[in-house]
């Protein structure tokens, strides 16, 4: 059987076209203003990626912020349940997911069936998601994509407090004014966040196996900042994190 | 200079404690708020220290602290839980905020060392009640301490701890005179490291130190302007960093200031007030003392009486300005600033308004006391 | 799916007339000679009945909940208190008091704000006494007392009432009658105290009664109705006619309970809450109905207008019993008073959050709970101390536990998507099903 998981997120729209089990084809697209036109374009993409047409897909599930977005969807999934669906097709031994996109850091911690049992948000602050990250790149003038290798140059720590994206950004801001190397800089950023989505974390309780989702997964910086503030020399990456929950969604269209 | 062994001590405070336990074989309990009765505790030889934050981030509260109460709290906490105070005997509070009551029973629940006490401090300190109602809740805490230490005490354990404290706040209102000087001989950094060293050490051995800054402050030149006089009012602050950036303005911008009073549970609060001896019942002097001291907010009222208290702080040290500091979050402190700022300005005294948080970001901070500073010297030029 | 029978409460329209006429006397109190007053709902409001029957008092939570309700009218009260200094973060219920008396603003029917004639009041959380002094203040100088009740936790969680916490709390109420009188002019009449004393004590004992019901399944009553009824509790505890009503309200409950008459027909799981919700959006406990899952109550609502005694033995929770006889002499009444008030469960948290761990636990076993919810309330300090500590305990004792943060009044601080998201996947962790699109 061919399932699709369509996640609408706050930046990007991804695809996952499924069968038998199995990714066949994705693609995400951003999102932009239009969320109804990225959802067309997302899958229009993943279904030339697989090979295979509209018709021949069975059940669509939709997830993420903007999941009502997702018209076509036969249901449409919890953003959490979503997540820990993905990273149990991918590390079925996992029990806890964190998951860190442009706007939201969430993590959950599951049962024996990738079910979530008790789950964390952080909402309402950049402070622990991608866009901080991004912003802070635009402050210290580099690409986003050269943030996480800059951090891992540095060897020094200066404490951030990233309780508030706005006022660590003038920290940020102070910490250049005072000469300190940009390196530097980057790293106290991705440490900061680290220990603001560990804190999330150690709400629902840290199990052995963690797995991490979500775009900033792709971020060198951050997930070495995650092993440091978690204690772990292994934190389980799929290839193409940010299709997480999207994987997710198709498996349970699947089920 | 004796001056700066109060910060090696502020800055070395578990070593300190593990070889005090060490040489002296006796029992620690750490305390987490100032209304604790340590004269009791050194009646029993036993050292109260309190327990203060790391001004470090950290991971490890999230699951036991709602966001919203103060950073002070966690900080406090934290040092438990990461265990840097694993060789205390026991622990204590004496009610006041309930945030500060949080960090108390988490540590409890978590890391408890076999010993704690919790003493209902009345809230109502201006009610003739409170003062009987203390004695009975001290009568509790002794029976207790008779577990930890397998101890009995008489009335001289409790003029002896009466002496000690007593002594202790003496050369701390000594110091203090010499700030009022036009170009004090002791920064509010220095004081800031004074009193909080006296909260991690053994009074009968910080009492000696005291004692010969105050010999050394005789004759004492800094080589700095004082710039502006401030007076600092508000929530626990022991934010060195920010006192420290604060004085040192004047040495990169054009206003510089010094802190010369504050009135913080770190500082004034804690060690102004005296406990009267001689009364015949050293048990209700010393109830006495804590309920007439100059109060947190959530204590104080229902007449406002901080008020007077830190006007007079304000004139005694000739202070050109306030500066109003909160932690985040920190309840009782905000139902009155409005009040105090109102208070202050009313009586000539302009404020500015600051919320810490365990760290402190200097670099923004900077340039707003400086702005601060600047509009004290616009008014001075309208006189 | 109804799988119980289900049908309207019939004390309904007398509950809203008795809360419209307690709302009017208030506003009318000087009309007709008398006084008015304003304080907690926790406030030992029976020892102001003693100054006479034309004495009227308006609480300041339940006033600060109705404002709640009203989100534009809220919106202008907490702006109000914020342009005055007053911190964001601070209690929603006093901002919402304190802008009410910046703006001169009355949010129940209208009008200028109604001035009191002294403020009388309890002391527990930080907030409780300088909620009063500040809108004393605010009012331009309004006389104040204020109980001390932070004397120590109850027993079992203490191995005794120790006889000196309950003087000290006694003989605050003792002045506070010499106060009352200095400060209104008025004489004293202990018989109406007397009475008024066995009024508190009788309300608080029957509502407890009435929770009790709800450990039936079905559920009688379903906490959004609980809400509209324990009202009266924090309105004034010692008012006679309110004490009448919970014991009509506890016999129709308990025939509901024997003819097994749901709230919610559709009940097939059942959770608990704690703290109070966020007022504007009592929605969510309908979205949770869809689902089939009833609020069968919590702590807070038991608690808040009930007085009960923790059974360390069976671990169980049991309204406290009404003393052998009635108060005869002032010390005695103010001594009864005390020691009652001083058992209020929702007092006992404020010394450590495993009592209160320990009384929501006994409540889920006993009242036949499948989950927790927690609304981590940003604007209630007193109310969520501790409540991250109760999750860890509840989830330690085996219960399944979901959090969600807000306001109970301040709607700014509540995210209505992101909380019915949460409360899905709770509830189907629960073992329930999505209603169907």
């Amino acid at each position: 059987m061919i399932s699709a998981g369509i996640d609408c997120g706050a930046k990007n729209t991804k695809t996952v076209i499924m069968k038998d089990g199995n990714i066949i084809g994705k693609s995400s697209v951003p999102t932009g203003f239009d969320q109804e036109k990225a959802v067309d374009d997302s899958l229009e993409n993943a279904l030339k990626a697989a090979g295979v047409s509209r018709k021949d897909v069975k059940k669509i599930f939709g997830t993420g912020s903007g999941k009502n977005s997702v018209k076509m969807a036969d249901d449409t999934v919890n953003d959490i349940k979503a997540m820990a669906k993905g990273a149990f097709y991918f590390y079925p031994k996992a029990r806890t997911v964190a998951d860190v996109g442009a706007e939201e850091g969430r993590a959950a911690k599951m049962d024996e069936k990738g079910n979530p049992v008790d789950f964390a948000i952080n909402e309402k602050c950049a402070a622990g998601a991608g866009a901080f990250i991004e912003a802070m790149a635009r402050a210290l003038e580099t690409s986003l994509e050269e943030m996480g290798p800059l951090a891992l140059k540095s060897d020094k720590t200066i404490p951030m407090n990233a309780q508030c994206a706005i006022f660590a950004e003038s920290e940020v801001v102070g910490l250049i004014h005072a000469k300190t190397e940009k390196q530097d800089i980057s790293k106290s950023i991705h440490d900061s966040m680290a220990s603001r989505i560990v804190s999330m974390i150690r709400r629902i309780g840290v199990n052995e196996d963690v797995v991490m989702l979500g775009g900033v997964g792709r971020n060198p910086g951050f997930v070495k900042a995650m092993q440091r503030e978690l204690n772990l020399n292994t934190i389980y990456i799929p290839d193409d994190p940010e299709f997480g929950s999207c994987v997710g969604a198709a498996v349970l269209a699947n089920e | 200079m004796a001056v700066e062994k109060f910060k090696e001590w502020y800055e070395n405070r578990h070593a300190y404690q593990r070889d005090w336990k060490k040489r002296t074989g006796g029992k620690i309990v750490g305390f987490f708020c100032t209304y604790e009765p340590e004269e009791i505790f050194y009646a029993f030889d036993v050292l109260p220290v309190r327990i203060l934050g790391s001004h470090e981030t950290q991971d490890v509260t999230e699951p036991h602290l709602f966001a919203m109460f103060c950073p002070f709290c966690r900080d406090v906490l934290a040092q438990g839980l990461k265990g840097k105070y694993d060789y205390l005997d026991g622990i204590s509070i004496g009610q006041s905020c309930i945030h500060l009551r949080q960090a108390y029973t988490s540590w409890e629940i978590h890391k408890n060392p076999g010993w704690s006490h919790y003493i209902p401090m009345p809230n109502h300190v201006q009610s003739p009640r409170a003062v009987p109602f203390l004695r009975g809740e001290y009568e509790l805490l002794i029976k207790k301490l008779e577990t930890l230490t397998g101890k009995k005490i008489t009335d001289s354990d409790l003029n002896r701890g009466i002496d000690i404290m007593n002594k202790t706040r003496r050369a701390m209102k000594d110091i203090y005179e010499f700030r009022k000087q036009d170009n004090p001989p002791i920064t509010g950094l220095e004081c800031m490291y004074m009193t909080c060293s006296q909260f991690f050490t053994d009074a009968r051995e910080w009492l000696p130190v005291a004692e010969e800054v105050k010999e050394e402050l005789k004759t004492r030149k800094l080589d700095r302007e004082p710039g502006k006089r401030l007076l600092l009012v508000g929530s626990e602050n022991d934010d060195l960093d920010f006192i420290r950036m604060v004085e040192t303005l004047g040495e990169r911008e054009s206003v510089g200031a010094t802190v010369v009073i504050e009135e913080h549970c770190t500082t004034t609060r804690y060690f102004w007030d005296e406990v009267e001896e001689g009364t015949g019942d050293p048990l209700k002097a010393i109830a006495d003392r804590y309920v007439s001291r100059t109060p947190c907010p959530c204590k104080d009222w229902p007449r406002r009486s901080r008020l007077q208290r830190i006007l007079k702080f304000a004139k005694d040290f000739k202070a050109d300005g306030a500066i109003v500091i909160q932690q985040k979050f920190c309840d009782p402190h905000e139902t009155d600033i409005p009040f105090i700022r109102r208070f202050l300005e009313e009586n000539g005294i302009p404020t500015y308004f600051l919320e810490f948080d365990v760290t402190t970001a200097v670099g923004p901070f900077a340039i707003r006391v400086e702005a601060f500073l600047e509009t004290l010297d616009t008014e001075d030029d309208l006189f | 799916m109804a799988k119980y029978p289900s049908e309207p409460l019939k004390c309904w329209p007398k509950a809203k007339e008795l809360r419209n006429k307690f709302y009017q006397n208030f506003a009318e109190a000087k009309d007709k000679g008398g006084l008015r007053w304003m304080g907690s709902a926790w406030s030992p409001d029976a020892v102001v009945r003693g100054l006479g029957e034309d004495v009227h008092c308006i609480t300041g939570e339940p006033y600060g909940a109705s404002c709640a309700f009203d989100k534009p009218l809220s919106a202008k009260f907490l702006a109000a208190a914020e342009n005055y200094g007053f911190a964001r973060d601070l209690c929603a219920y006093m901002r919402n008091y304190w802008g009410s008396i910046l703006c001169n603003e009355y949010a129940l029917g209208g009008g200028k704000f109604p001035k009191a004639d002294f403020a009388w009041s309890q002391h527990i959380c930080c907030s409780h006494a300088k909620w009063y002094q500040n809108a004393c203040e605010l009012e331009g100088g309004v006389p104040l007392y204020c109980v001390d009740v932070g004397a120590g936790a109850y027993p079992p969680f203490e191995p005794e009432m120790y006889p000196h916490r309950v003087k000290y709390v006694a003989d605050q109420m003792l002045d506070g009658i010499d106060w009352l009188q200095k400060v209104t002019g008025r004489k004293y009449n202990d018989e109406l105290f007397f009475e008024a004393v066995w009024n508190d004590m009788r309300s608080t004992n029957k509502w407890a009664e009435i929770c009790m019901l709800n450990r039936n399944i079905p559920a009688p009553l379903d906490e959004k109705s609980i809400y509209s009824l324990y009202v009266f509790g924090v309105l004034e505890q010692s008012n006679k006619e309110f004490a009448d009503f919970y014991d009509e309200l506890y016999d129709e409950v308990k025939d509901r309970a024997d003819r097994g008459i749901a709230a919610v027909p559709n009940e097939s799981k059942r959770v608990m809450s704690d703290t109070q919700p966020p007022w504007g959006f009592l929605k969510i406990y309908r979205y949770m109905e869809q689902w089939g899952a009833v609020s069968i109550g919590s702590l807070y609502t038991f608690g808040l207008a009930g007085t009960w005694l923790y059974d360390e033995k069976n671990h169980d929770l049991r309204p406290r019993p009404l003393p052998a006889k009635k108060p005869a002499t002032r010390e005695e009444a103010c001594t009864m008073l005390a020691d009652w008030h001083l058992s209020k469960p929702e007092y006992q948290h404020f010394y450590h959050p495993e009592y209160k761990t320990k009384m929501m636990d006994a409540i889920a076993k006993n009242w036949h709970v499948d989950g927790v919810i927690l609304h981590y309330n940003r604007g209630c300090e007193g109310l969520t101390v501790g409540i991250a500590e109760n999750r860890l305990g509840l989830l330690k004792r085996g219960n399944k536990v979901m959090t969600y943060e807000g306001n109970m009044g301040d709607e700014r601080e509540f995210d209505e998507s992101a909380t019915i998201n949460r409360l899905s996947i709770f509830l189907e962790s629960l073992g329930l099903e999505k209603p169907k699109r």
